[in-house]
């Protein structure tokens, strides 16, 4: 057990020095050791993650370093998630997220910090950029048989097209397959009610919190 | 740089991912240059002082600009300059540009730091939503203030003909007619006809029609572009700036480093800063618009935002001629003395380190209309008496406005103020006997501080 401790250690720093290479090697070691990967992916990726989220959200560490780290756990995920499928096992996630700017608005800090958040939480997201008209955004919910749709809006006129994908969603009959979640700036509670979106939040942490305390019904 | 390099490189400039420019050569280069520079920040100075260090900072901004280039985020391509580009354009930088007509025309100048000479105030809405029913007046009681140069961004227009606009329908194009039609008949009715417009009607290439010489917008109002943080800029910026280049508009380009975003902490954003304010002007800038905002906090006034405005400013004063102006946005909104403070604040630290004004703002306006015309006459003032003092002379101010606001910054429960319409009474266009008491109270008290406000 000290050596998972020791392995779980290396994973933790490769996140803490925003390291992909130290991450994947640490995963290859806990293959190699025969560790529990479910476990280590909790230990030694999910954990340190989680911290440094919260560090970001102290603002004691930035953008780039956040980034960085989610990107080490993603490469020293992607290595243990290969060993477990192999094994017939399976990474759980907590759901398949589908996270975009909506149309005519460019601002994407904001939807990106939600998106390395909620991937930070166990959640497979895939980040679609700005600017995505409400059939892409379909589309790619559709194509990856998505669980949430995450809609990211920071002006009060392009609010207007988190309508609009739901609108569109209600003409196809596909409204009920979906969690809508909304956020931006000058997006309420009102506005997400208004346009019968199913969830709201102010920032990146409780946008997760909701999600968690929501997601029973969705697990496929 | 002549645009039609711009529009060709473009188009032709080495193909790279969004996240790659921002990480790999932003974020990347702007760490490894605030190190190499030895730009460093304690975390509780108000105001740089050191000019060895805004000097540093100048040279890191440069070179990191040489390094990146701006991400042309349309095509995913990077446009990049030359060292030789970079240094002819920063030595033939216009010092000063006019704008306006007649005898309301007026000229904004490069300014040092702790120069004398009066910054140049854009002063009006500055793209707070303003309702239709008010965007004539609320512009005219802005124009009516004589301090103010040009009236700066009339107004974020939510709906026309009570109807939603959705960015870059037909709707947002009639938005943009509306849009310079009104504010050129507010500074009409203001009695300054020629004032010059700051102008930045929606989000669209239809906006371009706010164009009219006659009802409309002129080629002697500076037109706003801004890039996207960091280095970045899009089509619609691309086009309207073609247009507005060749239609001889002056160019206001403006930009916001995030600090806490891909630039990291103070210093690295501060040569972020730097970085952009040389985009600013390799894209066709004439006057350069920094918004010193912070992520987390999401204003201009905190401390890590008032730093950055010091140093950024000084470096660009001391190493260039470019025409600088900072961007004032608050927790506080108008009707409250938080709102006073703030902006003050701001104001002698911009000022005093080289900077023209622009603002101010609550970072997040409440509803429609959620700005002051005498709140704006009083930043302008402050921003007057700023000129001549020493950072020395300022510091102590503004060490002692930052500590009345500085444990109420959350913008949710910061002071929530009143609409235009609560603060003034719309049949003279006078502020009401609640509001003149409180700018009273106010510039009393910032007297009592050791600003010279006459
Ligand atoms: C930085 C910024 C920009 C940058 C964007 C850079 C970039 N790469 O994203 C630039 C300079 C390009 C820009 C451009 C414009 N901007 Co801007 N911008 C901002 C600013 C200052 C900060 C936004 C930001 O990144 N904050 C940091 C992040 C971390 O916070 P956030 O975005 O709010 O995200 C958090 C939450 O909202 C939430 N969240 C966000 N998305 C989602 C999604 C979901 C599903 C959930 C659950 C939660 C969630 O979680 C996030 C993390 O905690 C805001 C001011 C403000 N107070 O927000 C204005 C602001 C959003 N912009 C505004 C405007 C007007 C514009 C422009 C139209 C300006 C102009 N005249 O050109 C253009 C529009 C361009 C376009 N087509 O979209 C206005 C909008 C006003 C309005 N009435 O709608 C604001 C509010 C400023 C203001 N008060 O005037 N902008």
């Amino acid at each position: 057990m000290a050596d998972a401790e020791r392995i779980y250690e290396m994973m933790k720093k490769s996140i803490e020095t925003y390291d992909s290479d130290a991450a994947v090697a640490a995963a290859e070691l806990a293959i190699a050791e025969g560790l529990d990967l479910l476990t280590a992916v909790e230990k030694g990726f999910a954990n340190p993650i989680r911290e440094l989220g919260e560090a970001f959200d102290r603002m004691e560490v930035f953008l780039p370093e956040l980034t960085l780290g989610a990107d080490a756990m993603k490469a020293g995920v992607a290595v243990l998630e290969k060993a477990l499928n192999a094994k017939g096992g399976k990474l759980k996630s907590k759901g398949t997220v589908i996270v975009g700017t909506v149309e005519g608005d460019i601002h994407d800090i904001g939807k990106s910090v939600v998106a390395t958040l909620l991937q930070a939480n166990g959640y497979q997201v895939h980040d679609l950029g700005v600017d995505i008209p409400a059939p892409r955004i379909i589309e790619a919910a559709e194509s990856h048989n998505a669980d949430v749709i995450a809609l990211s809006a920071l002006l009060s006129t392009t609010m207007l097209y988190q309508r609009d994908v739901i609108e569109l969603l209600k003409n196809k009959g596909l409204r009920d397959k979906y969690f809508i979640l909304v956020g931006g700036a000058p997006v309420t509670q009102a506005w997400a009610d208004e346009i019968g979106a199913d969830g709201f939040a102010h920032d990146a942490f409780e946008a997760v919190l909701l999600l968690d305390s929501v997601k029973e019904g969705w697990g496929k | 740089m002549n645009f039609k390099e711009i529009a060709k490189r473009s188009e032709t400039g080495p193909l790279t991912e969004a996240k790659d420019f921002l990480m790999k050569s932003v974020a990347a280069n702007a760490m490894r240059l605030s190190k190499e520079y030895d730009i460093t920040w304690d975390g509780k100075t108000l105001i740089n002082l050191d000019d060895d260090m805004a000097d540093r900072c100048f040279q890191a901004g440069r070179e990191l600009f040489i390094n990146t280039g701006v991400y042309s985020m349309n095509s995913s391509r990077v446009v990049k300059f030359s060292t030789s580009e970079v240094d002819d354009a920063l030595r033939f930088t216009r010092s000063q540009v006019a704008m306006g007509q007649g005898k309301d025309q007026v000229c904004i100048h490069h300014r040092q730091v702790e120069d004398a000479r009066k910054p140049f105030i854009f002063c009006g809405p500055f793209n707070a939503n303003v309702h239709e029913d008010m965007f004539v007046k609320l512009n005219e009681a802005f124009s009516q203030e004589k301090i103010v140069d040009c009236l700066f961004f009339p107004g974020y227009l939510n709906e026309v003909d009570g109807q939603l606009i959705r960015p870059t329908s037909a709707l947002a194009s009639r938005a943009a007619i509306l849009y310079g039609q009104w504010a050129r008949e507010a500074v009409r009715r203001g009695g300054r006809p020629g004032m010059a417009i700051a102008g930045h009607a929606v989000m669209a290439p239809g906006e371009i029609a706010c164009t009219n010489e006659a009802t409309g917008l002129r080629s002697t109002d500076p037109r706003a572009m801004v890039l996207i943080s960091e280095l970045q800029v899009d089509d619609v910026t691309l086009t309207r700036t073609a247009y507005y280049l060749a239609y001889g508009c002056p160019i206001y380009m403006a930009f916001t480093p995030l600090i806490g975003g891909y630039g990291g902490g103070v210093p690295g954003s501060s040569v972020v800063a730097v970085a952009s304010f040389i985009a600013s002007i390799m894209l066709g800038g004439e006057i350069v618009h920094m918004g010193p905002q912070h992520m987390k906090y999401k204003q201009q006034t905190n401390l890590h935002s008032l730093f950055l405005a010091s140093l950024a400013n000084q470096a660009v004063a001391r190493n260039s001629n470019i025409i600088a102006t900072t961007s004032h946005t608050t927790s506080g909104r108008p009707g409250s003395a938080q709102y006073a403070y703030e902006f003050s604040a701001l104001a002698l630290t911009a000022v005093t380190s080289g900077s023209n004004v622009s603002g101010p703002r609550p970072a997040e306006p409440l509803g429609n209309n959620n700005v002051s015309p005498l709140m704006g006459k009083l930043f302008a003032e402050v921003a007057h008496a700023a000129a001549g003092m020493s950072r020395d002379k300022a510091t102590p101010i503004v060490e002692a406005l930052y500590a009345k606001y500085k444990d109420n910054l959350d913008l949710e429960t910061a002071p929530k103020g009143q609409p235009f319409e609560e603060l003034y009474d719309l049949e003279t266009l006078t502020p009401t006997l609640e509001h003149q008491a409180l700018y009273d109270q106010v510039k009393e008290e910032l007297v009592n501080l050791g600003i010279p406000l006459l």
